[in-house]
């Protein structure tokens, strides 16, 4: 993405599904990404920008025993992820912690901290709070919302409640609101849902088909972006959830994700399943610079 | 005892009923309860029985309670004995005194005969003496009346006297009213002594009144003229009306070639020129009115006008108009001869501008009214199902819509031009500015309708509210692909004729000055239209394409592909998906053009790279069986994927049949693939893909016209179902070419049916 040239590549040996930026890792930037091959031993990769910014270097090789369909990194301790994983015919979610072993690439073993074994359906996603210490987790699954206290030093995870979507509403993702730690919205089929945690019920919805994925703006309050299978990508100020902001024509196929950029207002990461990352500038105008994904 | 009983307790009855008829609520009660609640209450009553109760207390009661009851009433009669008593003593009481009062009064009436007469003769004595009074003052009375009748007398002669004077001055502060008043009181006498002792005065109070006369007839005059010309300019409003009925006559027996001067038109000609004479005369006689002249010939202008708009919102042709405006000019000339200080020509001009103005814009409104019905019609036809290409009529008739419709409105104001009304004469750069205007605003309205009408305006629109997203869903994907196409033809076609024939008689103007350029502006509207077309069309490909999309959505997440069941029969999701293609293709045959480049430019590009790769793929799919080899076959094709030309899935899209079949056949080959991406198979789910995708290749290249793309798309397809395999064993060909003959000959089967 630099001046439009040719960007810095990393081989996987194997399709990914999923990357995450590790937050905690303040002195680096930091990527975390998994395998998602049903097959063979899947494996996840610490990657870390070289200080130049020319190299991508990988930190650390591990073995995961599953494909990883979604992959998330504590924002509080950059040793702490959390897998979504499958077997081919059930599901799982576990914590991991990446072993102190730094420098040596033996393909150590990842520690399991815990696992999230209260699902029975296909699990969607694992979602940390984006902004900072807090010892809950989300975990969303087709028809269920969970919410786990983790205890990191105990290795211990606890489902403390859990609420079922209602019939006919199947999740697929969500997003925790960084200014509100108790707002999730958790993406269905026909619509966007709005969860207080602190009671588990519904309060709102943006009624929209085919949502993706949605984002939270990390500096505005209010503001998400969701991503559509046909029509692209919109920007929802929350208090207003009839009509979006702004839309964007997004990707030429589905678009998969989006992602607001946490320094600058209204820059959007988007990504497609017609193999290009779309870069944003959603406030001024629809500046567009697509670059091809490894 | 007993007898002496008998009165006392007769008495004591006779007491008894009259107490208690004086104090219980309800004496017609009374008889009737003893009957029912027993004989022993019954002794207050009138009714009562002294044997029966007798009787009935022997029977009833015990020796005891006899005696209890002989005690009490001993005891009762004892009390009423006394009230007895006490009744009677009070009577006495009140029979004394009375007595007392009458013996009173007698002995107080005597001492008063005596008074009386001694009032009598007092009031004799005062009567004599007002008599005596009464006559000593009669002579003075009659003295002081005779001096008053005469000092009224003069004061009559006084105001004869004084009369002319006053007269003057009334006259001179305009005050005939009480002028009048003075004079008509002064009338009896002037008639009495007029001709003896008055005569001057008459004379002159004669003469006063004259002048006040004459006044009063000068101001009336001119006041009743006044009225009379508003009472005409009235009738002239009237007229206008009729006018305007008769000139569409007119019109139509002009038309045949007839003068357009008709009878009517000149009766109103006449009255103008009756009501502009009229003026004139009364300028003549009063040469200091001219205001309010020039108000009442601008009142009626500005009445002729608001007529003139009223006539506008009607649907009226420019020659309507031009008759109208013409009548309208031929009165403001009239009336201009008489009264030119009312420049009435310029304030005409103001006002007729308003009006073609109105005109200029409801003619344009009116030609989008058209439009839009014309493409509303698509909703209708499908219903009646009589039609065999109810698009291409829709797309045929809008179109005419838009290129007739402007035509005619062009040569409706080139009439308006041609004219040489000196009103539009003067009013011409401003029309041909309009016109240009108001087709520049024409084209951006009608492109903001074809947005709102392809459903695509509301999700961006702030002010629409709910109710715009019921409508979204009624929009028709047709609709969408004919405001696509109506686009393209308003940019190419029909603009560039719009350019040509304003150019030809539209040109200059310039009124609203040079440096703004014209305000007919080709290139910005064809602009406008170039992406409106290309987004109609887009908008038109995705309406499709998520419909497929949906039907692929629920085909792929309902089953649960790791318990699949070995393939029997090609999936029935392949015959909805090719019969919605099929659909896409018949709307896309009537509405676009075939584009006859692109078969050439395919082959040229990638057709033999991808045609070498794929069917030695597809071979090899076929001829291996073990699972060894399925793996080693499925490295190939990642190998292959790494070397062969990398295929354009995502092409701009042209407006022809083939681009649009294509893009959206891709389209959803893509989503299929993502579809299956998702998914994890078994081998009889991968089997199951296998087979349906198979059986997709023929009739989806049959009407696609770039063949390596779909074969490409559908290899993928492919691919990503044995990634997502835990045992991906492809299905022997000679099963696969089995189950896809049943297919072939179980769609045949119905096929006279169903279509």
């Amino acid at each position: 993405m630099q001046g439009g040239s040719s960007g810095i590549g990393y081989g996987l040996k194997y399709q990914a599904r999923c990357i995450s930026d590790v937050k905690a890792d303040t002195d680096h930037t930091s990527f975390i990404t998994g395998t998602l091959s049903l097959r063979e031993e899947n494996e996840v990769h610490l990657i870390r920008l070289s200080s130049g910014g020319t190299e991508l270097i990988c930190e650390g090789l591990f073995s995961h025993p599953n494909e990883i369909w979604d992959l998330s990194s504590c924002p509080f301790d950059q040793r702490i992820f959390s897998t979504v994983f499958s077997t081919g015919e059930s599901y799982g979610a576990a914590i991991w912690q990446i072993p102190e072993l730094y420098g040596q690439l033996n393909s150590p073993q990842l520690e399991r901290i815990a696992s999230l074994d209260a699902h029975v359906g296909k699990i969607n996603c694992v979602l940390w709070w984006p902004s900072g210490r807090h010892d809950k987790l989300i975990s969303i699954d087709d028809e269920n919302l969970f919410l786990w206290s983790l205890d990191c030093s105990k290795k211990a995870a606890q489902v403390q409640s859990k609420e079922s979507s209602g019939m006919l509403h199947y999740l697929s993702g969500g997003a925790w609101d960084p200014h509100d730690v108790n707002a999730v919205a958790a993406t269905c089929e026909s619509s966007v849902q709005f969860w207080d945690l602190r009671t588990m019920k519904k309060t709102s919805a943006i009624e929209r088909a085919h949502i993706r994925n949605a984002n939270y703006d990390m500096k505005k309050k209010h503001i998400l972006v969701t991503a559509e299978d046909e029509s692209g990508i919109h920007i929802w100020d929350l208090r207003k959830p009839k009509i979006p902001v702004k839309e964007l024509p997004g990707h030429t196929h589905w678009t998969w994700a989006v992602t607001c950029n946490p320094e600058y207002d209204g820059l959007i990461l988007s990504a497609g399943t017609d193999s290009t990352v779309n870069l944003w500038l959603a406030p001024i105008s629809a500046g567009d610079e697509p670059n091809s994904e490894a | 005892m007993g007898t002496d009983d008998v009165p006392l307790d007769d008495k004591a009855k006779r007491m008894r009923d009259l107490l208690s008829s004086f104090y219980s609520p309800d004496p017609s009660s009374t008889p009737n309860a003893p009957s029912k609640y027993g004989i022993l209450d019954a002794i207050n009553t009138s009714s009562f029985d002294p044997d029966q109760y007798m009787n009935l207390l022997v029977q009833k009661s015990n020796l005891e309670a006899l005696l209890q009851r002989h005690v009490e009433m001993a005891a009762e009669i004892k009390n009423l004995d006394t009230d007895l008593q006490m009744l009677v003593y009070e009577n006495y009481n009140k029979f004394i005194s009375a007595t007392d009062a009458i013996k009173r009064m007698k002995s107080n009436i005597i001492g008063m005969e005596g008074n009386m007469q001694q009032l009598l003769d007092k009031i004799m004595s005062v009567q004599s003496r007002s008599d005596g009074v009464n006559t000593s003052l009669f002579e003075k009375r009659e003295h002081i009346e005779k001096l008053h009748r005469t000092r009224n007398l003069l004061r009559k002669v006084q105001f004869i006297y004084d009369l002319p004077a006053r007269l003057g001055r009334c006259i001179k502060s305009e005050a005939y009213a009480d002028a009048v008043k003075f004079y008509t009181g002064a009338m009896p006498i002037f008639k009495v002594y007029g001709d003896s002792s008055f005569q001057d005065c008459k004379r002159a109070s004669e003469e006063a009144v004259a002048i006040i006369v004459k006044n009063l007839q000068v101001d009336s005059l001119q006041a009743k003229l006044l009225e009379k010309l508003e009472q005409s300019l009235g009738d002239l409003r009237l007229k206008t009306d009729e006018i305007e009925n008769v000139s569409l006559e007119s019109n139509d027996t002009s038309k045949l070639g007839k003068v357009s001067d008709s009878i009517p038109t000149t009766a109103h000609e006449a009255s103008v020129r009756e009501f502009a004479e009229a003026i004139r005369a009364y300028r003549v006689i009063f040469p200091d009115s001219e205001r309010q002249l020039i108000t009442l010939a601008e009142d009626l202008v500005i009445k002729h006008f608001e007529m003139t708009k009223q006539y506008i919102k009607r649907r009226i042709s420019s020659a309507n108009l031009l008759g109208v405006l013409r009548t309208i000019w031929a009165d403001v000339l009239l009336m201009d001869e008489v009264l030119c200080e009312a420049v009435l020509p310029d304030f005409s001009l103001e006002a007729a501008k308003d009006a073609v103005k109105l005109y200029v814009a409801r003619t344009f409104t009116y030609l989008l009214q058209d439009i839009s019905d014309a493409l509303l019609k698509v909703n209708v036809k499908p219903k009646e199902a009589a039609e065999e290409h109810p698009l291409q009529v829709a797309l045929e008739a809008s179109k005419k819509a838009v290129l007739q419709g402007s035509m005619d409105v062009l040569l409706d104001f080139r009439q308006l031009l041609d004219d040489d009304l000196g009103l539009l004469v003067k009013l011409r750069d401003f029309i041909i500015d309009w016109v240009q205007e108001g087709f520049q605003d024409f084209f951006r309205a009608l492109d903001d309708h074809f947005l709102l009408l392809s459903g695509r305006k509301n999700l961006s629109s702030q002010d629409h509210g709910l109710t715009e997203g019921v409508h979204v869903e009624k929009v028709l994907a047709g609709l969408v692909l004919v405001l696509a196409q109506l686009s393209v033809f308003i940019e190419q076609t029909a603009i560039p004729r719009i350019t040509e024939e304003i150019a030809a008689s539209f040109s200059g103007g310039g009124a609203r000055g040079y440096e703004n350029g014209p305000a007919f502006v080709p290139g910005e509207i064809c602009r406008i239209f170039r992406s409106a077309g290309e987004k109609l069309l887009h908008h038109y490909i995705n309406m499709r394409t998520q419909k497929v999309s949906t039907l692929l959505r629920k085909r792929f997440t309902t089953p649960n592909w790791v318990k699949h069941k070995e393939p029997r029969e090609v999936h029935m999701f392949v015959d909805l998906f090719l019969q919605e293609s099929k659909a896409i293709g018949c709307e896309v045959n009537q509405i676009l053009p075939q584009g006859h480049l692109r078969k050439h430019r395919r082959s040229d590009s990638n057709g033999s790279t991808t045609s070498s790769r794929s069917n030695p793929l597809r071979d090899d799919k076929m001829s291996r069986s073990n699972t060894q080899r399925a793996r080693s076959q499925l490295l190939e094709t990642h190998l292959a994927k790494l070397f062969k030309q990398k295929v354009e899935i995502f092409t701009k899209v042209e407006h022809t049949q083939e681009s649009v079949i294509t893009t959206t056949v891709k389209l959803c080959l893509k989503s299929l693939q993502e579809f299956v991406r998702l998914q994890t198979f078994n081998r009889s789910g991968f089997q199951q893909i296998q087979l349906d995708i198979q059986f997709l290749r023929t009739p989806l290249k049959e009407s696609v016209e770039d063949e390596a793309a779909i074969d490409f798309l559908l290899d993928e397809v492919i691919v990503a179902a044995s990634e997502r395999c835990l045992d991906p064993i492809p299905l022997e060909p000679p099963i696969l070419d089995r189950l896809i003959q049943a297919k072939l000959v179980k769609s045949k089967e119905p096929n006279p049916i169903t279509p």
